[in-house]
């Protein structure tokens, strides 16, 4: 199995716990959400824009990702 | 870390990353409206039909993937393959649309409009842009896939692959949390 559909595959499984994950409430599962989110952009970055293989970037973009996503689980829990 | 190293077009990257600033500038304001009525976004966001959008997501990931088997193909000129997975994506992206416009008709059946509350303009607002995002990434794929050049090929599969991208950010605020 190759990168590309060993991916494709990761994905799927996170759009599944997304759903399993979507019938709990409360900030802990607004926390899992979110990080599922991030997780599903991760892959989509590294490996099918290629970012993986190009130094420094993927964290470049990551990060500012993250501190959004956990703004807007601030904002969602508050 | 260079710019060089970065791949595909520069122009396509600054292209994604503006548009995941416009997007999460939405999602950050229908947030911090969030905090003036929470019981109201809270009622709202229980009309919308969370299945229609997760099996939305499950068909926009896999036509992620036809369009990253076809940058793969069309890079190696494999012409024929690069077309068959453009078309495969482009085919994901019409039933994304034919679903939303599914979701839309069923929200507005239930006289759910843009004015019903401020969570429906958002909400209106951000899956309709990027609703529209699709629409030209479908055009886009079949575009490039006229000639199947390697280059335009990548340049279609990376605003593919974004569209994707700002669809599983936006996911959770605008469905999930309440």
């Amino acid at each position: 199995m190759d990168a590309l559909t060993k991916t494709w595959l990761w994905l799927l499984a996170l759009v599944l716990g997304t759903v399993a994950l979507a019938q709990g409430a409360g900030p802990l599962a607004g926390a899992g959400l979110l990080a599922l989110a991030a997780l599903k952009a991760r892959a989509i970055l590294g490996q099918f824009l290629h970012l993986a293989g190009a130094p420094g970037w993927l964290p470049a973009v990551m990060t500012p990702l993250l501190l959004w996503l956990a703004l807007i689980g601030m904002l969602s829990a508050l | 870390m260079r710019l060089d190293d970065l791949p595909g077009e520069l122009l396509m990257w600054v292209l994604i990353l503006s548009e995941l600033l416009v997007f999460a500038a939405g999602i950050t304001v229908m947030a911090a409206l969030r905090l003036r009525d929470p019981t109201g976004f809270a009622e709202a966001q229980a009309l919308l039909d969370g299945r229609l959008a997760a099996l939305n997501t499950v068909i926009l990931v896999s036509s992620g993937y036809a369009a990253a088997r076809a940058e793969r193909a069309a890079a190696r000129s494999r012409k024929r393959a690069a077309r068959l997975g453009l078309g495969l994506a482009g085919l994901g992206g019409l039933a994304f649309l034919g679903l939303k416009a599914v979701e839309y008709a069923g929200d507005w059946q239930r006289g759910i409009s843009m004015e019903a509350s401020p969570f429906f303009t958002f909400y209106y607002l951000l899956t309709g842009f990027h609703a529209a995002h699709v629409i030209a990434g479908v055009a886009l794929l079949a575009l490039v896939a006229w000639r199947a050049r390697p280059d335009a090929v990548q340049a279609g599969a990376m605003f593919w692959h974004m569209v994707d991208l700002v669809w599983v950010l936006i996911l959770p605020p605008i469905y999930l949390l309440g």
